[in-house]
C-alpha cells in the first residue's frame, strides 16, 4: 500500500519535468471546465454519497466528520 | 572682449548641461516612479463579491432500512439549500461564509418508534431521560391496537429533521500569488448530533504555476445526542420490568405468535444493558494534494487523505437482530410468518441490540483527477478514487464527465459514475448476525454493493452579467440531475439548481 503511494507520488513529481506551460499559453487550461475539482453544482451529490456509501474523501473536499454519516 | 565672450558661452553651456541633466534626472525619476507604480499593481485574488446559491431535492427508496435492522422501508426525501458568499477583504484576502440548511423526511428514521404507526403514541410526558425528543409511551387507551411494521412509515417526531451548517473560511494569498494560507471554522447541528470543526491549509505554487502542492488539516469535534429504538430505551428505563412503562399492558409475542409470560426470566430483553457511554465522535484528517500541468491542454491532480475517527462511530438509532437469540414481537400474531414481506403491516420484531462498531476507524482514500481539453467544443473530465479503511472496506470510484459547449453561453454536462465497495467486517443482513461478535451492524451502507449513476446537466453563463438583481449581476445558471441505482435495490434521484451572482 505504502509502496503504491510512494510510487504514485514519484510518478506525479516526475511530471514536473514536462515543458513548462507559460501563463499566456494557459488559455485552454483556464477554461472553467478544466478546473481540477468537482463542479460546485455537484455539492449535494457528494453529500449523499457520503451518507449512502462507506468511502469518502480524496476529492479536494471534506473527508469525514460534521454529520452522523459514514 | 573675445575672452569675455568665451567665458559667457561656457557659462551658458554649463547652465544648459545642468538643465539637461536635471531634466533627464526628473524624467528618469518620473519614469522610474511610473514603473514602480506599475510593478506595484496586482490583480486582486477576487475582483468582486460573489454569491453562489444551490438548491437540491433528493429522493430515495429501498428495502433495507438500517433503523429496522436491514429490512424495511427506506424511503427518504431531502430538500437542501447552500449559500456561499465570498467577499474580497482587500487585494490579497478573501473571507467566505458557506451556509447550508437541509430538511429531510425518512420512513426509516420514523421507525425509531414504529408503534406510532398505530397511533399508539400518547404524547404524555414520562420520565424520559434520554436525549431524544420522542415519546416512548404507548397510549393506554389504544393498547389492543399497538402495532408497528418495518414496512410502514411511522408518524413519530423522528420521521424528519433539519441539518444546519455554517462554515467560515479566510484565505490569504502572498504578493507573488505563489502561496495561499487558509483557515476555517464550522458549526453543524441536527437533533441527535452537534459538531464543531476547524482547520487550516497551505498551498504552494511552483514551476511558473505549473505545479501546485496543497496540505490541509481538519478537526471535527462531534457529539451525539443519542436517540434509541423505543423498546430498548424503554426496557432500560424501567430496569427490565416488562409490566411497567412502555410495556405495561402490551402483549409480547414469541415466534409462534403466543403471548409470553413477561415475568419469566427468559422473556424478551436487549442483549446489552449498556447504551452509549462515550457520546463524542472526533475526526482528524490530513489531506495532501499535488496538481500538475501536463501540457497546454491537460492537467492532473492527486489527492491523498489520512482520516482518523475516534468515539461512538455507530449510529444508536440502528437496530440489529441476532440469529442465535429467540425472536419476540408486538402486534398481530398472524403476520409473524410474513415479517420480512412488504405485506406485513402490523407486527414489529423487538430489537436484540443497537449496532455496535469499533471506537476507532482509519480511512485512507487516494484519488486522482485528469482533465483534457479535447477541442473548443468538448473537454474530458475524469476522476478515480481508491479507498481503504481498517473496518475491512475497500472501494473504487470512477467518474467521467464530458462538458459540451453548444454555444457561447450554454454547455451540456453528461456524466457517469461507477462505485463499488466490499462489506465491513461487522456487516451481516437481517437475522444473520451472531451475538458472540464484538461488533455488528445491518446497515446496508456498510454492505458489499456497487452502484451506477447517470447524470445530465446544463449551464448558462453570461460573462457580462447583463441580468441584474439589486447590486448583483447574474453570472451563471446551472441545473443538474442524477439517477443513482445500487445492485442491492436502493434507487435515488437528485436534482440541483444553482445561481451565481457577482456584485458590482
Amino acid at each position: 500500500m505504502i509502496k503504491k503511494i510512494v510510487f504514485a507520488l514519484i510518478a506525479i513529481l516526475s511530471l514536473s519535468s514536462c515543458a513548462v506551460v507559460k501563463e499566456y499559453e494557459k488559455i485552454y487550461l483556464n477554461d472553467p471546465d478544466m478546473l481540477l475539482a468537482a463542479r460546485k453544482i455537484k455539492k449535494f451529490d457528494t453529500s449523499f454519497h457520503v451518507y449512502r456509501e462507506a468511502a469518502s474523501g480524496a476529492n479536494g473536499g471534506k473527508s469525514g466528520g460534521g454529520c452522523g454519516c459514514n | 572682449m573675445e575672452e569675455n565672450r568665451v567665458v559667457v558661452v561656457d557659462v551658458i553651456n554649463k547652465i544648459s548641461m545642468k538643465k539637461t541633466i536635471l531634466l533627464i534626472f526628473l524624467l528618469n525619476s518620473f519614469l522610474g516612479l511610473s514603473q514602480e507604480e506599475k510593478s506595484d499593481y496586482k490583480k486582486r485574488v477576487l475582483e468582486n463579491t460573489e454569491l453562489d446559491i444551490i438548491s437540491s431535492y433528493y429522493a430515495q427508496k429501498g428495502e433495507n432500512a438500517a433503523v429496522t435492522g436491514g429490512i424495511g422501508k427506506e424511503k427518504l426525501s431531502d430538500i437542501a439549500t447552500n449559500i456561499v458568499l465570498s467577499i474580497p477583504l482587500n487585494e490579497d484576502n478573501v473571507f467566505t461564509i458557506d451556509a447550508t440548511i437541509s430538511a429531510y423526511t425518512s420512513a426509516s428514521s420514523s421507525n425509531l418508534n414504529p408503534f406510532d404507526a398505530s397511533g399508539a403514541s400518547s404524547g404524555e410526558e414520562e420520565n424520559d431521560d434520554d436525549d431524544d425528543e420522542f415519546d416512548d409511551k404507548p397510549n393506554k387507551s389504544a393498547l389492543s391496537n399497538v402495532i408497528g411494521s418495518p414496512w410502514i412509515e411511522s408518524s413519530g417526531a423522528s420521521k424528519g429533521d433539519v441539518w444546519a451548517n455554517v462554515n467560515f473560511n479566510y484565505s490569504h494569498s502572498s504578493k507573488d500569488r505563489n502561496s495561499i494560507v487558509t483557515a476555517n471554522a464550522s458549526v453543524s447541528s441536527e437533533y441527535d448530533y452537534f459538531s464543531i470543526g476547524f482547520g487550516g491549509g497551505y498551498t504552494k505554487l511552483l514551476n511558473e504555476k505549473n505545479t501546485e502542492i496543497d496540505i490541509k488539516g481538519s478537526i471535527y469535534l462531534d457529539t451525539w445526542h443519542p436517540a434509541y429504538p423505543t423498546e430498548i430505551h424503554s426496557y432500560l428505563e424501567v430496569e427490565g420490568d416488562l409490566n411497567d412503562g412502555f410495556f405495561e399492558n402490551v402483549d409480547i409475542l414469541n415466534e409462534n405468535g403466543n403471548i409470553i409470560n413477561k415475568n419469566r426470566s427468559n422473556a424478551w430483553n436487549p442483549f446489552q444493558n449498556k447504551l452509549i457511554d462515550d457520546k463524542g465522535r472526533n475526526t482528524y484528517s490530513l489531506s495532501l494534494s499535488l496538481s500538475q500541468i501536463l501540457s497546454k491542454k491537460a492537467q492532473i491532480s492527486i489527492f491523498f487523505d489520512v482520516v482518523q475517527q475516534n468515539g461512538w462511530l455507530a449510529n444508536p438509532m440502528q437496530r440489529v437482530y441476532f440469529s442465535d437469540r429467540a425472536n419476540y414481537y408486538i402486534g398481530n400474531a398472524s403476520s409473524i410468518p410474513n415479517y420480512t414481506s412488504k405485506n406485513n403491516k402490523d407486527v414489529f420484531q423487538l430489537a436484540d441490540d443497537i449496532e455496535r462498531l469499533p471506537d476507532t476507524r482509519l480511512k485512507i482514500p487516494i484519488g486522482t483527477r485528469l482533465n483534457y481539453y479535447l477541442n473548443e467544443v468538448v473537454a474530458l473530465r475524469t476522476y478515480y478514487r481508491y479507498y481503504y479503511d481498517d473496518w475491512g472496506i475497500t472501494s473504487h470510484t470512477a467518474n467521467i464527465e464530458l462538458p459540451i459547449k453548444i454555444s457561447d453561453t450554454f454547455t451540456l454536462y453528461p456524466s457517469y459514475r461507477y462505485y463499488t465497495q466490499t462489506a465491513a467486517d461487522y456487516f451481516a443482513p437481517f437475522e444473520q448476525l451472531v451475538s458472540s461478535s464484538d461488533f455488528y451492524t445491518s446497515d446496508y451502507d456498510l454492505s458489499e454493493f456497487n452502484s451506477n449513476q447517470f447524470g445530465f446537466g446544463i449551464s448558462y453563463t453570461d460573462i457580462f452579467t447583463k441580468r441584474r438583481i439589486w447590486k448583483f449581476g447574474l453570472k451563471s445558471i446551472n441545473i443538474n440531475y442524477s439517477s443513482y441505482k445500487r445492485n442491492t435495490g436502493l434507487k435515488a434521484g437528485i436534482i440541483n439548481a444553482g445561481l451565481k451572482f457577482v456584485m458590482d
